[in-house]
């Protein structure tokens, strides 16, 4: 470009060797943002549990459910929300819900026996994706719903709760790989679910094992950002229902899955910012945001750009229940463009949802300790902090947000003068433990005794995949609420609905 | 004029003077390129024919399949294209958001592919785009294909090198424009037609046009996005400048209304943005900053109108839905009060039961005919409530002697229609009172026909 005139303010991020920092603030919301004005609490906390630290907030959850709930109950549809269990290893957060109008969503026999142990009936517990037979055994001996993946799976829960004379138990169809009318959407090929195309093999299996299996109902999971090829799936669903109908079953449930998405940044115009400056630095044209040159899955292929953004989106300004909303809202078009809300009501269907990050939004903050902070050789300012990278895995999961600095005393560290960019490494001794491989603005340079917090990790992004790598420890969980106007806590384990340490609520 | 293919008509388009009383500029003659007025109905008619003509004898030859990404237009007249030489069109993308073009393209005999949408759960080592897949699929053993590859083949710019720019060129009696403005798509037109206009004047200066990054206009780039286009260099254009899909729309009325110009809305944006971008040398040549010379001089524009509207009619309406006011209706559920709702007749299961025995109310059930077709109660007949609304619009479509009953899923709009049909004076309709969904969880029978 020969000069850059902006108009509007849209193209400021295109400015080269801007020197303004590329904050990526996270979305707090009252309860979160109170927790993280409590520092002196959190000081105490990794003082006496160690760095890092977990920190979940049990009634947001109950709250995220509520809202779910809500979203159904504005369109008259029965049915359950299912936590996606795999989302948070927490006991706290699946007691919570134990305690409230929800459900859960188990995937291995560990989640299984957590979620019984928790509180939840066999009504309230859904069992989904690929099974081991023990998993198997567990779910149709105590008689929770099973979300069957595949024919294979079928044979083997009839044939297990017939040999071992079990009740009849309550299965759902996972389908994937729906067609419609008109264009046709290509989707990622999944692992997972039975071809929609097989419909008629797994009726054929259902009917033949009518005395061990009742076909509540069918479902899907698809791992997309995108509403219309869930709106697809969802339409193929009803179809699916009234192949069943037609044969006599009388199913009642369309389960949509997970995959509502969470808005993990305050402002969008950030977001736009810093996603402009990545591109403008992975084509040169602008110094570089990330440790060595990292483009994120971008890269300049002769002065063009290649290869696609693998970030999540963090700023979402359609996510949660909001999204569950707008994919209702949309019309199908083989339906006579009547709303799926519509469709699943007339047609008198419930509906299942399974949402796992959605469900545990504003859940969650990592806590880690400033030990160092150095110059590199390059000049970068590095920050190393007592946690590794798996600990708050935002990176791994694409998630880009800053975290909070407290200080000492506990309060907040606020922008003042030029907020600096670090680099934050972690405590392992390889050079690729770096908590985030993008350069993080923080209002000051911290000190070490301080705490960085990241918030909103409770989705995957916080013991998803922690290990005990070099002896460091894995991470120790609290539960924190808020009662008469202060917080209390307790370790993740200890926390019960009804009681609080040292009695009964 | 007589041709002999309707692919002769491509091009030569008209270059219009915009009335000097609708831009207001005072010292600038502004001209539209109307690159709507080629047969297929867009500029991208250049360029298809262009990329196309050159490999069709092969195609035909080999039976091949003519492929490209478009959202919309280069689709449309590469579909017309292969149609004529008997060959089949497939497009691949996630950014046709207008769902008449894709009705066009269909129509057309089009294949559409659409992309997937991102991962929800991110795996960020794994680099495989559904771009990378759609490009390893076209290279794959045992296909043959045409693929146009607008983003990157060379002959796209061509098009307009030979033709757009020259064109321009010659309606401005052998002189380039002072300003030459372009939405940026493809960047085919704006490359080819800036590299025609700078042999001739290298003082010329041109403005690239970009959507906002969260904004959506049909068929232009953002800012980031163009960083995608291999045949886009930043060079070419003197400023990139960005105008918001409100901004697109309120120029394409302009157009539309007061010069007789039925753009879309990249058209609009190109008026708005050359309008906005120009107002500021205009000022500047009136206060009689630069030379003496300059001062009395005058300048000239050219934009280009890319289409046409008529496709744009569901975008704009989602936009602005006050461009199309309704007159208002008569007999409508909306104009209801919630105490005329509430005190509409309504009775449950059991009692209607009984009343069907007895009276025999004609049962409508407002559901879709699928839900109708899938499940229903006996006797009842399917007005879908769309069709329900249209009807009584005109007055009562039964007579009042006879009872009515009227079904939804839950009761809540069945009991909307009986308070209108109360209204309307109807003496005897009932709303079933927790719809349907009530009827089939107190076990009462339903039909599948
Ligand atoms: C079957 C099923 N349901 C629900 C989820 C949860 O999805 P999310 O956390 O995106 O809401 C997953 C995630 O992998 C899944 O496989």
């Amino acid at each position: 470009m020969r000069h850059v005139r902006f108009q509007g303010g849209h193209l400021a991020a295109a400015v080269p060797s801007s020197p303004e920092p590329l904050s990526l603030e996270p979305r707090l919301e009252e309860r979160l943002a109170s927790l993280l004005r409590s520092g002196r609490l959190l000081h105490t906390l990794v003082d006496a549990l160690g760095s890092p630290l977990n920190v979940v907030l049990p009634d947001q959850i109950a709250e995220n459910a509520e809202r779910f709930r809500a979203a159904y109950g504005t369109r008259h549809l029965g049915g359950q929300v299912f936590f996606a269990h795999k989302a948070n290893r927490s006991s706290a957060l699946v007691r919570r819900l134990a305690a409230a109008d929800a459900a859960v969503d188990v995937a291995s026999l560990g989640e299984l026996q957590h979620a019984l142990g928790a509180g939840f009936t066999p009504d309230r517990i859904m069992a989904t994706g690929p099974k081991n037979p023990e998993f198997l055994w567990l779910a149709a001996r105590t008689g929770v719903t099973v979300n069957v993946d595949s024919y294979g799976e079928l044979e083997a829960l009839a044939t297990l709760v017939r040999e071992r004379e079990l009740a009849r138990i309550r299965v759902l169809l996972r389908l994937s790989a729906f067609d419609g009318p008109g264009v046709r959407v290509l989707s990622r090929p999944s692992r997972f679910g039975s071809p929609a195309g097989e419909l008629e093999q797994l009726l054929k299996a259902v009917e033949r094992h009518a005395d061990a299996v009742e076909l509540i109902g069918v479902g899907y999971h698809l791992d997309t950002t995108s509403l219309d090829e869930k709106a697809r799936a969802l339409e193929g669903c009803v179809r699916a229902m009234d192949a069943c109908r037609g044969r006599g079953l009388r199913p009642r449930v369309v389960d949509i899955g997970g995959g509502f998405g969470v808005n993990y940044l305050a402002h969008g115009a950030q977001w736009e910012r810093y996603t402009s400056a990545l591109t403008a630095a992975v084509l040169g044209r602008r110094p570089a945001i990330t440790w060595r040159g990292h483009g994120y899955g971008l890269r300049n292929d002769a002065g063009t750009l290649r290869g696609s953004l693998a970030l999540y989106p963090a700023h979402r300004p359609v996510a949660g229940d909001r999204y569950l909303d707008e994919l209702l809202s949309l019309p199908a078009p083989s339906f006579g463009g009547r709303p799926l809300a519509t469709l699943l009501l007339e047609n008198l269907y419930d509906l299942y949802t399974e949402p796992g990050r959605a469900l545990v939004d504003q859940c969650g903050l990592v806590l880690a300790r400033v030990l160092e902070v150095r110059r590199t050789d390059g000049g970068e300012h590095l920050v190393r902090l007592g946690m590794k990278a798996d600990d708050a895995g935002l990176e791994e999961h694409g998630v880009l947000m800053d975290p909070v600095l407290l200080a000492r005393d506990g309060v907040r560290a606020t922008c003042g003068g030029e907020p600096v960019g670090v680099y934050l490494a972690g405590s392992l001794c390889l050079e690729a433990d770096l908590i985030t491989r993008r350069m993080v603005f923080l209002p000051r340079l911290p000190r070490p005794g301080e705490l960085l917090g990241f918030a909103n990790t409770a989705g995957y992004c916080m013991d998803f995949q922690t290990s005990g790598a070099q002896h460091q420890p894995v991470a120790r969980k609290v539960a924190a609420w808020q009662e008469e106007g202060s917080w209390h806590w307790c370790l993740d384990e200890q926390y019960w609905p009804i009681t609080r340490p040292g009695g009964e609520r | 004029m007589r041709y002999d293919s309707i692919t002769e008509a491509i091009g030569n388009t008209p270059l219009v003077r915009i009335d000097p009383a609708v831009h207001g500029l005072r010292h600038i003659d502004l001209y539209a390129k109307l690159e709507l007025l080629n047969p297929f109905g867009s500029v991208k008619d250049r360029a298809a024919w262009h990329m196309a003509r050159a490999g069709l004898a092969d195609a035909v030859a080999h039976g091949s399949q003519v492929v490209e990404l478009s959202s919309g237009n280069t689709a449309k007249a590469l579909a017309v294209i292969a149609g004529m030489h008997g060959l089949s069109f497939k497009s691949v993308t996630n950014r046709m958001r207008i769902p008449e073009i894709k009705d066009l393209l269909l129509l057309l005999g089009a294949e559409i592919e659409e992309l997937p949408g991102q991962s929800e759960c991110l795996d960020p080592t794994n680099t495989d785009d559904p771009l990378t897949l759609f490009h390893r699929e076209l290279s794959g053993l045992g296909h043959s294909y045409l693929h146009t590859d607008q983003y990157f083949n060379a002959r796209n710019t061509e098009a307009h090198t030979t033709g757009t720019g020259p064109e321009i060129v010659k309606d401005l009696d052998g002189r380039a424009p002072d300003w030459f403005i372009a939405c940026v798509g493809t960047a085919g037109s704006s490359t080819g037609v800036a590299r025609v206009l700078r042999e001739h004047d290298p003082r010329v200066r041109v403005v690239g046009l970009v959507a906002g990054k969260a904004d959506f206009i049909p068929g232009i780039r953002t800012l980031d996005e163009v960083h995608e286009v291999g045949l886009f260099d930043p060079d070419t254009y003197d400023t990139m400048e960005s105008v918001s899909s409100d901004e697109a729309i309120e120029g394409m009325l302009t157009l539309a209304r007061r010069c007789g110009i039925l753009a879309g809305p990249t058209g609009g944006a190109a008026y708005y943005g050359t309008v906005r971008h120009l107002q500021a040398w205009d000022d500047e040549l009136t206060s009689g900053q630069g030379s003496a010379a300059a001062r009395g001089a005058r300048r000239s524009a050219v934009f280009i109108v890319c289409d046409r509207i008529e496709s744009y009619l569901g975008y704009t309406r989602q936009r602005r839905p006050d461009l199309f006011h309704q007159p208002p209706r008569r007999n409508a559920v909306a104009d209801l009060t919630a105490a005329e709702i509430a005190s509409a007749g309504a009775i449950d299961t059991q009692d209607a039961q009984k009343w069907m025995v007895q009276e025999r109310p004609l049962v409508v059930d407002l559901r879709s005919p699928f839900a109708y077709a899938a499940l229903h109660i006996e006797g009842a007949i399917n007005i879908v409530d769309e069709l329900f609304e249209e009807l009584v619009r005109g007055g009562l479509p039964f007579g009042k002697q006879q009872p009515v009953l009227l079904v939804c899923p839950v009761g809540e709009q069945s009991a909307r229609y009986a308070a209108l049909l109360t209204r309307m004076g109807h003496p005897d309709v009932r709303s079933l009172s927790g719809g349907v969904i009530a009827w089939r969880d107190a076990g009462a029978p339903l039909v599948r026909e």
